[in-house]
């Protein structure tokens, strides 16, 4: 195994480890050395353990037993002498150890301004646990606190050691807080924050010497004012450290130099975090070196990664400040600033704009829409559009919100949610509160959406108000587990990459399975068919028994027979091939559906093929009434011989029938004509019912009357036949083309919407090709089923042996 | 699998309960009594007027209330806090701007193991000085605490008071400002939650919770961002700070994705939902591992900025 030496267990090394050990935990055998005597621990939260609203316990990263799991030497306290990089080794106080790859992640240091007294005791530097630790010590006693520099870190040492107890003065050079992160109106506000809090404050201030006789006792500015000091901290800025890297002879500018993989000018050498210069950059803050620790893991793997310089946003880890700065927010030619006050509040917030993206921006006060801020920043976003309401955050560009809860959070107890099952909401929060905490455990539990699954978006809510964020709403429920994508994910891809066979779906679409399951590979087969029907041919394999065997299996394995009627029409013949055919086969029970037509049950699975060939002589084809495709269009008697009929009802579902036939759709598809607004052929409750009237035609669509009752919803009116006849084609095209497999109509309407597909109907262009696309897939489709298998695949229904035949003899 | 439910059997407080305003009266809208149903069972049946009894003190006087006795007139209920052995209480009044939302009232017994403090500071020309405390058995830090007082800005108190945001500190022993350190130490007080009680006149008060270990308050606290500032228009809170005797730190390093909650969803939702309090014991969304729960919206700013919650 090949040996990594790490030199520094700060944040951006131990992210290092992170990405190395779970990728690969066998490729390096690790020693860690680190001058503290612990490990990876949250740096940045050193502030809050200072004020003691944490403890170091709480921003350990990596305690002793993530180590030993990683089996990573740890060689915590021991100072390196050297590095030899002629022979690979590394040399500890304690011994030498030899790499094949070495990281120094060496940190940064302190910066020590030179003044008189700096060395004094009672003067500390503000980088690691020993130092607040030092501070949590001095604090105990009181007194006086001056902290020199008014950055990021002197601010938060100022607030820790105010919490302590202690009076803190805040000497800081430049003329306002925090001036690298914030322009003057900010920096003012911060500093009336921090006033508040008990905090002095002096800018413009320049230390001359820390004076005291053994000790810190004060600071001595220039001007000649002292300022009573117990306790200094010195926070003014920190360099890369590079002793290390000097001394062995690599590239040092101001920090350690690095490529894009991390590599210094060993190529067996990397350096990572705020020790490196890349670029002519320099690195304070987490963001950066948590990428540099990918780069690097990368790079020791020989996998291609890149690491590139990214802006950062800052934020102050003083309770009670409000603070973010992102990107650059200097002056210049060509920049225009958008600026927010409100005095009352306390609230600046100021963007800069160059061009028209926003380069920069600077928030006190409110910094909810900080991050949206410094997304626009990133990703360079145009943002001309919003500019005029753009200070006012991604709230304002979309418009507020309700609470959409409180309806479900308001619902009383005996409130019904699933109306299948007749389930209330108490029922189902007593479910949660014995431990039913997912949509399958209430179904598992109580039934509730276990049906019709309508009320599935309610159970969830009822979930959320009863579980908080300890529910997470499931996002898109993928086709199921051998993908992770949804249906209309898969119906898009299908159509946007071209994929026309199984196979391609497998490929492209990253199945995890060989080729689907029994939920997946219906739904597929269907969308490829749709989409692809001249390309693709129909997969038998994909399709439920009853489909397959274009007989409805009946629960004593014998199946039933429906020859097609077209809209409910028959004659003499047929009704005496259907009774022959009774006769000869033995079919026990004969019976008229609602769908109009007449139902054979009971018939042997080998009697199939011929049963069929004997009906196909009368003329008579498959009635699909186990399809997922156009089973029955029920009629009236209209005109012909009713006295309120107003059109040919029959003529027009005769029609319809003839066209629609055969086709494949996500589920199966039921029409209705009426002659007149009686209605007896029910029309309002199929997928499509047509009811005529003097004028014309009414088209409702989206009705159903089977687990849930749906009336039909108007989808418009027409003068002619022929117009009927094109927008239900039209309908059935799109509901095809869009549906997820096994949504009824209702379903897919209520998801897209009715208005959606008013639109899409009303639009000719749209209206023709879809008649056009439906015309193209039933060039194929259009055809039986029963005469084709009659003919050529009569052998696959007969019994495999006869059984009966062998015990005999 | 179910979550074993370690529940300490002493915990410091014995009642919560929380009264809402309704046709001027105060009347009971929640509370987990715990075992005692007799004293459940009087609340349930007891109104306040403004002035009247504890919670309608708080009320009328616009602060925190001390009970360090309960006894009749003053307390309505004595009788029935005699027979369920609860021997003192603090009624904490919750405003948002001048209107009264609800009075937080708790409940304790006196015995020499439970030790604990509720204290309420009150701000006194930039210093922030008791106002009242009830300390249980924790006598000698009773007394320190009395005479102390503390800079705004500094220690648990001053520092609530100066950024008016709850503030929980993890080791009291060590670190609630030096004056108190020691003898907090040694009253075993570990955790300080404190949280800004703004009333319709005059500066905040400020609540604060301290927790022993023999006898918590509870071992779970959380303090949840609502403003505006912090989640925009949504109305959804944010969780910056919290620990758990189960979970250790709640907190969500920098760079995570921030714990949210929207209006009514789950029991946090609930409060940012109505303004109220909540109270539950055995409800689902009480994180697993705990019994009961306490969450108190505060009200600043014409807005509900804070919700602090703790669990035992």
């Amino acid at each position: 195994m090949k040996k990594l030496v790490v030199i520094g267990a700060g944040m951006a090394s131990g992210r290092v480890l992170e990405h190395l050990t779970d990728a690969d935990p066998d490729a390096y055998e690790i020693t860690l050395f680190n001058a503290e005597t612990r490990g990876n621990y949250n740096r940045i939260m050193l502030s809050p353990v200072l004020s003691g609203e944490k403890t170091y316990a709480e921003i350990v990263t990596h305690d002793s037993d993530w180590y030993a799991a990683r089996n990573v030497d740890c060689r915590f306290g021991e100072q390196i002498v050297g590095i030899d990089r002629e022979t690979k080794t590394v040399m500890g106080e304690h011994g030498p150890v030899p790499y094949d790859k070495l990281i120094i992640a060496t940190g940064s240091a302190p910066f020590i301004i030179p003044v008189p007294g700096k060395d004094l005791p009672g003067v500390i530097s503000y980088r690691d646990l020993d130092d607040t630790n030092a501070m949590i010590e001095a604090s105990a006693k009181g007194g006086n606190a001056v902290v020199i520099g008014g950055g990021l870190l002197g601010l938060e040492a100022a607030a820790g050691l105010a919490l302590r107890g202690m009076s803190v003065t805040v000497v800081h050079l430049n003329g306002h807080l925090m001036e690298r992160q914030l322009d003057e109106a900010a920096g003012y506000l911060l500093r009336k924050d921090l006033e508040a809090k008990g905090i002095s404050v002096r800018t413009q201030a320049t230390t001359r010497a820390i004076i005291g006789d053994g000790r810190a006792e004060a600071v001595l500015l220039e001007g000649d004012e002292t300022l009573p000091a117990d306790l200094v901290v010195m926070a003014v800025g920190i360099r890369p450290e590079t002793r290390l890297a000097t001394d062995a002879g690599l590239e040092v500018a101001r920090g350690i130099e690095v490529n894009a993989q991390m590599q210094t000018s060993d190529s067996d050498i990397y350096a990572v975090g705020e020790c490196v210069e890349f670029d002519g950059n320099l690195f304070g803050l987490v963001a950066p070196l948590y990428d540099q620790a990918k780069v690097l893991a990368h790079a020791l793997l020989d996998e291609a990664d890149a690491f590139v310089v990214k802006d950062v946003a800052t934020k102050l880890k003083v309770t009670g400040c409000d603070l973010f700065s992102a990107g650059d927010f200097a002056e210049g030619e060509g920049r225009e600033d958008i600026v927010f006050r409100d005095p009352a509040r306390g609230i600046y917030k100021r963007l800069v704009i160059e061009g028209d993206k926003l380069v920069g921006a600077v928030m006190y006060g409110d910094t909810a829409d900080g991050t949206w801020f410094f997304g626009l920043i990133k990703d360079e976003t145009e943002i001309d559009d919003m500019r005029e309401t753009l200070i006012f955050g991604p709230a304002f560009q979309g418009g507020d919100t309700a609470d959409p809860l409180s309806a479900v959070a308001a619902l009383p107890r005996d409130a019904e949610v699933c109306g299948c099952n007749g389930i209330c909401k108490g029922t189902i929060t007593d479910a949660i509160a014995n431990g039913a905490t997912d949509l399958a455990a209430i179904r598992a539990t109580t039934k509730a959406s276990a049906s019709c699954g309508t009320c599935t978006g309610l159970v969830e809510q009822v979930l959320q108000v009863t579980l908080g964020d300890e529910f997470v709403l499931p996002t898109a429920q993928p086709v199921c587990g051998c993908c992770d994508l949804t249906h209309e994910d898969v119906r898009r891809l299908i159509k946007s990459q071209e994929l026309k066979s199984q196979e391609a779906v497998w490929q492209e679409l990253g199945w995890k399975t060989r080729n689907g399951c029994h939920v997946c590979r219906p739904a597929i087969n269907f969308y490829l068919l749709a989409d692809w029907p001249v390309e693709y041919r129909d997969d038998p394999q994909s399709r439920f028994v009853n489909e397959r065997k274009h007989a409805n299996i009946q629960k004593d394995g014998t199946f039933s027979v429906v020859p097609r009627m077209w809209g409910g029409i028959t004659n003499p013949d047929e009704l005496r091939a259907i009774a022959d055919a009774a006769d000869k086969y033995n079919v026990p029970t004969v019976k008229v559906t609602g769908g109009q037509r007449i139902d054979l049950l009971g018939v042997k699975g080998e009697d199939l093929p011929a049963i069929w060939a004997d009906l196909n002589k009368a003329g008579m084809v498959s009635g699909h009434a186990y399809s997922k495709g156009l089973r029955t269009v029920k009629t009236c008697v209209g005109t012909d011989h009713c006295r309120f009929g107003t059109q040919d009802s029959t003529g027009l579902g005769i029609k319809l029938e003839q066209v629609l036939w055969g086709s494949w759709t996500p589920h199966k598809v039921k029409l209705g004509v009426s002659g007149c607004p009686r209605n007896c052929a029910e029309s309002t409750c199929k997928d499509v019912g047509i009811i005529c009237v003097d004028s014309g035609y009414q088209i409702g669509v989206a009705g159903a009357a089977g687990m849930d009752l749906m009336e039909t919803q108007r989808l418009c009116d027409v003068a002619t036949e022929q117009e009927a006849i094109d927008v239900t084609v039209a309908f059935v095209q799109l509901y095809r083309e869009n549906a997820k497999y096994l949504d009824r109509t209702y379903k897919w309407v209520a998801k897209v919407g009715l208005d959606w597909v008013q639109e899409r109907i009303a639009d000719p262009a749209e209206r023709a090709r879809l008649i056009a696309a439906f015309e193209l897939s039933q060039s194929i489709y259009r055809k039986d089923p029963w005469a084709e298998h009659a003919q050529t695949q009569a052998a696959q229904y007969q019994p495999l042996a006869d059984l009966t035949l062998e015990a005999a003899e | 699998m179910e979550t074993l439910i370690d529940t300490e059997t002493r915990t410091f407080i014995q009642v919560t309960e929380y009264w809402v305003p309704e046709d001027g009266k105060l009347k009971l809208a929640g509370g987990n009594y715990g075992d005692l149903e007799g004293f459940a069972s009087a609340s349930g049946q007891t109104s306040f007027e403004k002035g009247e009894g504890l919670p309608g003190r708080a009320w009328a006087e616009a602060r925190p209330v001390v009970f360090k006795s309960l006894t009749a007139p003053e307390f309505l209920r004595a009788d029935a806090a005699k027979a369920a052995g609860l021997t003192s209480a603090v009624a904490v009044p919750l405003f948002d701007g001048e209107t009264l939302k609800s009075v937080l009232v708790v409940l304790c017994s006196d015995s020499e193991e439970r030790i604990g403090a509720i204290e309420s500071w009150r701000a006194d020309d930039g210093l922030l000085m008791l106002d009242d405390g009830y300390y249980g058995a924790a006598r000698h830090f009773e007394f320190v605490s009395q005479h102390t007082h503390f800079p705004t800005g500094q220690g648990l108190p001053g520092g609530v008071f100066a950024a008016m945001t709850p503030i929980l500190m993890r080791d009291l022993g060590a670190s609630y400002a030096f004056v108190r350190a020691e003898s907090a130490g040694r009253a075993g007080l570990t955790t300080g939650l404190g949280l800004p009680i703004p009333v319709p006149t005059g500066a905040p008060y400020v609540l604060t919770l301290l927790s022993a270990r023999g006898t918590p308050i509870a071992r779970r606290f959380e303090i949840w961002d609502a403003r505006d500032a912090k989640v925009g228009k949504a109305n959804e809170a944010e969780l910056i700070d919290g620990i758990c005797a189960r979970d250790g730190p709640l907190w969500t390093a920098e760079g995570d994705p921030p714990r949210r909650v929207a209006a009514w969803q789950g029991l946090i939702g609930r409060v940012l939902g109505t303004g109220l309090p909540v109270v539950e014991k055995g409800a689902a969304g009480i994180p697993g591992g705990y019994d009961s729960m306490v969450a108190v919206p505060i009200h600043s700013k014409g807005e509900l900025s804070h919700i602090v919650a703790w669990y035992s």
